[in-house]
């Protein structure tokens, strides 16, 4: 980045200037008065989007799952594969957050924000499969373990049990840490709508902001906690995708029952993660002029990232394949056989091509380079990814032990319309937040700028 | 470091309307500057002072001589608890309060507990983290005396600021002043409180808020213990249907369709209980081919056991009227002769009467279905019991009406 | 980015002068002793569970040994690769350590030709799918159709491109990296970044295998496709325990004095408690997901190991090698003062051992229970747990540790000229590095 401040650090205001620079590009989202044509347009979309949703869901609690294309042999499909591909979104938010915190790549600032913000709008669109897809939705307080008519308790020991206290725990976390990101940056839009007159969205800010000053002792217990949250956050991360993946492992079905699937799952996540991202990011870069915050260094990071995160998916496939020929047995060297070559072959073929093959462009630097290019390959890879939950969840079901079980499954237009409307809900959270809420942390990226170590002692600084 | 650094005039002596003096804010052009002057206004002595700057500055903590702080102790803690917590609660829950056989896996199955109690560690770790931390920092505190400083506000954009408080004990607002210029401040200001009492007060309609919105947010809970601590006189509401109204007949209903109005058709005719077949013509109705039977049916064996038993039932039931003797002087027709009644139970004993004559079957009959004023005991009476009493009345026809050659030798003794 | 940045102190000593070579002469002596120690006790009949070859426990030890030294260098020949990948600075002071560690491949693949050689010979004792029963229809139909693939022939050959394949990216690390002391070239490191990814995948492949074939083959009728995973977690935290107490030992010589100090010891031990965790984890989803599934062709390896004597084993594993070393790394200060570090450094090396000993051991007394005159006496189907014997014997020691010599071998022969990359770029950083 190259600014004024960053050739003379040491006249005074200079370095100042920088920091001013940032709050001013990433405030003025919120101040503008009017929001950008194409935000408008895309809200617009995104709540169309919801409404179908909205309507999928309505017709769905009132007259029960049978409107879905699930069937006695392929119970779970787009439901569960829809809650899977949300989750494994939300973890690249925590992941930026937390582990590049931890292993201290100081450009996750410009996204980190984003971000998080992304997780915790996956992982409400995320909840809402495993909440729908009971039938009967309004008795879904009865997995909270509380003292009952019945005297009964939830049953612990079963994987769709520690789902429910994995992903409440992350949504928790992810909020929390979230908000807790947010305070400084709340108080620069307090101060800067109380400076421009504007008193209601100054109090607003305000009380949101907790009344944050600055201070240099509330930010020691600050950075601390930060540090804290982070550390927490990266084992809660492995554990929550890894509890996921135990839905599909502790059973005895082939093709589910392995035991690489908790770090499999967990390096697809933040490979999809990553996806949606750059899906995200990309334009807004583009559209807002973030350019110079988000640069083309950080994009090229995370193409990085993402190939290597695909590369490691490509070697699980890779593992079990291998270990389903090692193993003899005949059921699980049928269900391998079965996903390339049985009724799903299409879909498998779909996801070896979107997660194998196409990352591989990312080795080149022209198209690490390209925001366009990358964008398209981004789609694909979430594609991909949605296959890959796709082949596992409903392959398998619908070819298990028994032939005489077998079936096909097609989803019907209440599936579509509910994937669509979280697609819709994502998208309007996400737009929202874009609008009102800071979407670069500014405190951060103020701290690992250069001009953060100004006038400091001599020799030691470059 | 910049050398150029000009006084800040603007309060120099305290305007009309300002209150007492709350401190003096100073402020440096980069972060680097911040810190040396925190370091010398620490090296001074100064405790109450703090410095305000719009991210963390890297070297700031040493040099205010900020103590590490307590937060990871407390964050342990949560953690330990949310461990403990987590684990009790799935075994308290799963293997003694209501212990579930899942697949045959033992109650307390610790690899299956693993999940839920590591979840519930990072929960609380994480609770603990970030409420511990807002509350040792004393947020939220919407306002703070700085704010009244313009400049105060751009401690979020781009200011570095030094800000030391008139309650330091070696507060002065002359020497510290200096001290802070000397630290070389790009701008130093007083800071004054508001003179006017009224302003410290919280705001009427904020308290109004959060009174209401607290009132609000109780409604359902309230609702809730109505509901639960009330009875209603109407049915529930239902709001999703579910089965809950179902199209069918249940038992002891009406229904419009048969003329007698009930949905229970009763039995078939001719239908048998499991059971209840009966074929046993002898046993169950003490009849042989059509005609009372003279004997006992083959099923019992006629010994001791059945004897005494048939005394037992026939106390029981039969002497009431019958007396214990048969002779027909129970207590029941005893009371009727006091009152003046002229109702008589039969006797069953006296030789050449109707009891004495008529076959076992005819006697099962007569306990079974009854004859005249008598009841039958078919309902209180099971079959093998009232072949047991025909037996008795045997016994006691005989017995009643004995001679001294029907007495064992070795017992004629005792007869008087 | 501003980087806090320091040069080399002009009076540091980076050299390695004879330690080298010291080293290498003590790693000789090391491994003569033990493994001579250990043929003896052999011979002599060392009390070992009755089983017909008493070479059975000595090679079992063998792979154990083998494995345990595979995996150190494997843990730092990942780290160094990882480093040049994300451009990592704090590891640059002590790199040439690590690739030091790496070196050893060579070696250790010789050393491990010890119980190759014997298979190709037709030992049958040590795996037993190069027994003759393993082609028993009756007893094992379900392992005949990999005998293709554990066939001691095709396994030599897999050995040998396990050998060259590690060895050669160890070598290739180290050389570029010893290249760039002499020309300074930043270039080079630029090199090494792109190579590193490529050479990412090949070791991810070597060692899944390495993994699957030598450690995993042991009980030929189970498979578990995190096995892979595991391994390398395990060895991560060996890998980075021996690393800090390598550096440590490096620096009692008086050299590295100042380049090294307690910030890079912070980052290590942090390493070392990060895989901590990742092994449990690891550790954790293959036991609990084949306990939850409840199928005896995959529970048959855990029952053994839950039952019997080898309890305790597991036990000992779930608090030493996770459990209490876990909750003391937590702290700041068991990882920043040396002697705390040192204690749970030697402390995850015995228990990395321990667990290597624990996957590969139990295949010992299968074999017995197998081959007693053809017949299953006892063994893990018939759940007669009396049999889950550790058995241990001093053999298990005397060979580990011998190999631990061969290792210093390598080690030392590595440990020459420069011990810090003087022209690295990131070397200024790296010293300047303070953990936050």
């Amino acid at each position: 980045m190259s600014t004024a401040a960053e050739e003379h650090p040491h006249e005074p205001g200079k370095a100042r200037e920088a920091f001013r620079a940032i709050t001013r590009d990433v405030s003025w989202v919120a101040e503008a008065p009017k929001p950008h044509k194409a935000w408008l347009v895309a809200l617009g979309i995104a709540l169309i989007m919801l409404g179908i949703g909205g309507l999928s869901i309505f017709v769905l609690v009132t007259t029960g799952i049978g409107v879905w294309g699930n069937s006695n042999t392929v119970g779970w499909a787009w439901d569960i594969t829809n809650f899977v591909w949300w989750i494994g979104i939300g973890h690249a938010g925590t992941l930026i957050s937390a582990v590049l915190f931890l292993t201290r790549q100081s450009w996750r600032v410009s996204i980190n924000r984003a971000a998080e913000a992304m997780t915790i709008f996956a992982v409400m669109c995320a909840l809402l499969f495993p909440l729908l897809h009971t039938g009967r939705p309004w008795f879904a307080w009865w997995m909270l373990p509380h003292p009952n008519d019945m005297g009964m308790w939830p049953q612990f020991r079963s994987p769709l049990m520690w789902d429910v206290f994995a992903v409440s725990t992350y949504a928790t976390t992810s909020i929390l840490f979230w908000y807790m990101g947010l305070v400084p940056d709340l108080a620069t839009f307090r101060d800067r709508f109380a400076a421009k007159g504007d008193k209601l969205k100054a109090i607003i800010y305000g009380v949101l902001s907790l009344g944050w000053r600055g201070s240099a002792r509330n930010w020691h217990r600050y950075e601390r906690a930060y540090l804290i949250l982070a550390g927490l956050a990266t084992p809660l991360v492995f554990s929550v995708h890894s509890v996921v993946s135990f839905d599909f492992a502790t059973s005895q079905l082939p093709g589910w029952h392995t035991t690489i699937f908790p770090p499999y799952f967990v390096a697809g996540a933040i490979f999809s993660g990553f996806a949606m991202v750059l899906t995200l990011m990309l334009p807004l870069r583009h559209l807002f002029n973030l350019q110079h915050i988000i640069k083309e260094s950080h994009v090229e990071a995370m193409c990085k990232i993402m190939l290597a995160t695909g590369m490691m998916v490509g070697l699980a496939y890779g593992t079990e394949l291998f270990i389903a020929w090692y193993s003899g047995n005949l059921y699980e060297k049928f269900a391998f056989a079965n996903r390339a070559f049985g009724p799903f072959w299409w879909a498998y073929f779909a996801m070896v091509s979107c997660n194998v093959l196409i990352p591989q462009a990312f080795w080149f630097k022209k198209i690490r380079q390209r925001p366009v290019i990358i964008f398209i390959l981004c789609i694909f890879i979430n594609i991909g990814m949605w296959f890959e939950r796709f082949v596992i969840i409903a392959t398998s079901l619908a070819r298990s032990f028994l032939p005489s079980a077998w079936s096909y499954y097609t989803p019907t237009r209440w599936d579509v319309g509910l994937f669509v409307g979280t697609l819709g809900l994502f998208f309007t959270l996400f737009l929202l937040f874009f609008r009102y809420v800071p979407v670069i942390a500014m405190s951060e990226v103020k701290g690992a700028m250069p001009e953060a170590h100004a006038g400091g002692p001599k020799g030691e600084h470059k | 470091m910049a050398t150029k650094h000009h006084d800040d005039t603007t309060h120099d002596a305290p305007a009309t309307g300002d209150g007492e003096l709350y401190g003096i804010l100073a402020e440096y052009d980069t972060p680097g500057e911040l810190v040396d002057a925190a370091r010398k206004v620490r090296d001074a002595g100064y405790a109450e002072f703090d410095c305000y700057t719009p991210f963390p500055v890297h070297g700031i903590d040493e040099a205010m001589g900020i103590k590490r702080t307590i937060l990871p102790l407390i964050v342990f803690g949560g953690g330990f608890t949310g461990l403990i917590g987590g684990v009790f609660l799935q075994w308290w829950m799963n293997a003694y309060n209501w212990p579930w056989n899942i697949s045959g896996k033992p109650s307390w199955s610790i690899p299956a507990n693993v999940p839920i109690a590591f979840e519930a560690t990072i929960l609380f770790s994480v609770f603990a983290s970030f409420f511990g931390m807002w509350i040792l920092n004393k947020l939220p505190q919407v306002w703070h005396p700085f704010f009244r400083s313009d400049r105060f506000a751009r401690v979020t954009d781009d200011a570095f600021v030094l800000g030391i408080e008139s309650k330091d004990r070696r507060f002065d607002a002359v020497a510290t002043r200096k001290l802070l210029q000397d630290a070389g401040a790009i701008a130093v200001e007083d800071v004054y409180l508001d003179p006017d009492p009224k302003a410290k007060a919280m705001p009427k309609w904020i308290v109004a808020f959060v009174v209401a919105s607290t009132a609000f947010a109780l409604i359902p809970f309230a609702l809730v213990a109505k509901a639960r601590n009330s009875k209603a006189s109407q049915p529930h509401i239902h709001i999703f249907a579910d089965m809950d109204f179902q199209p069918k007949y249940k038992a002891d209903t009406a229904m419009d369709l048969f003329a007698d109005g009930r949905a229970n058709r009763g039995e078939v005719s001719g239908t048998i209980a499991r059971g209840h077949l009966k074929a046993d013509d002898t046993f169950y109705r003490g009849l042989e081919n059509g005609s009372w039977t003279l004997g006992f049916p083959k099923q019992l064996e006629i010994n001791d056991a059945l004897m005494k038993r048939g005394q037992n039932r026939f106390n029981i039931y039969c002497s009431a009227c019958h007396g214990f003797d048969g002779r027909g002087s129970g207590t029941i027709p005893q009371r009727v002769a006091a009152t003046g009644g002229a109702w008589q139970a039969r006797n069953l004993v006296e030789a050449g009467g109707a009891t004495v004559t008529m076959p076992n079957g005819q006697l099962f009959n007569t306990i079974s279905n009854g004859f005249n004023t008598m009841m039958g005991y078919a309902a209180q009476l099971p079959h093998a019991d009232r072949w047991a009493i025909v037996l008795y009345v045997r016994a006691l026809q005989r017995s009643q009406n004995a001679s001294l050659e029907d007495v064992p030798p070795d017992q004629r003794g005792s007869i008087r | 980015m501003s980087i806090l940045q320091k040069t080399l102190h002009p009076d540091e000593k980076i050299k390695a002068g004879k330690i080298g070579s010291t080293l290498s002469k003590a790693g000789f002596g090391i491994a003569a002793v033990f493994l001579g120690l250990s043929i003896i006790l052999t011979l002599m009949g060392s009390p070992t569970g009755g089983h017909e070859s008493k070479w059975a426990r000595f090679f079992h030890a063998y792979v154990i040994g083998w494995s345990y030294i595979f995996s150190i260098s494997v843990a730092m020949l990942w780290i160094v690769m990882l480093h040049h990948l994300v451009r990592g600075r704090w590891l640059t002071a002590v790199r040439r350590i690590c690739e030091a560690m790496a070196g050893a491949f060579p070696i250790i693949f010789i050393a491990g030709l010890g119980f190759i050689i014997p298979l190709l010979a037709g030992y049958k004792d040590l795996y037993y799918w190069a027994h003759p029963d393993a082609h028993n229809h009756e007893l094992n139909h379900h392992l005949l159709h990999k005998l293709g693939w554990l066939s001691p022939n095709f396994f030599a050959v897999r050995y040998v491109i396990y050998g060259v394949g590690m060895s050669y990216l160890a070598w290739y690390f180290a050389k570029k990296s010893r290249q760039q002391d002499e020309s300074g070239d930043p270039k080079i490191s630029e090199t090494l970044r792109i190579a590193s990814a490529p050479a990412m995948i090949l070791f991810s492949l070597l060692v899944s295998m390495v993994a699957f074939d030598i450690l995993m083959s042991m009980a030929p009728k189970w498979y578990s496709t995190i096995y892979g995973v595991n391994f390398w977690g395990s060895a991560c935290v060996g890998g980075f325990a021996a690393l800090a107490l390598i550096v440590l030992g490096i620096q009692r010589t008086g050299r590295l004095t100042r380049a090294i100090n307690a910030e890079h010891y912070h980052d290590i031990g942090k390493w070392m408690f990060a895989f901590t965790f990742f092994w449990a984890y690891t550790a954790f989803s293959q036991f609990m997901l084949q306990w939850y599934g409840n199928m005896p062709e995959e529970t048959h390896w855990y029952k053994y190991r839950m039952f019997g004597e080898w309890q305790w084993v597991s036990i000992a594993m779930l608090v030493g090698f996770w459990a209490f070393p876990f909750v003391f790394l937590l702290s700041r200060w068991t990882k920043r003062i040396v002697p705390a570090l040192v204690f749970f450094s030697v402390w995850q090396l015995v228990f990395h051992w321990l667990d290597l000993y624990w996957n590969v051991m139990p295949s010992y007394q299968w074999q017995v229970a197998f081959h007693d005159g053809a017949r299953i006496v006892a063994g893990p189907l018939t759940g007669n747990t009396a049999f889950h014997q550790v058995g241990f014997s001093p053999v298990d020691v005397t060979v580990w540790l011998g190999l631990v010599g061969v290792f210093l071998i390598g080690l030392g022969r590595n440990l020459t000229g420069n011990l810090i990359p003087t022209k690295d770029p990131t070397l200024p950083a790296s010293l300047a590095h303070e953990v936050q």
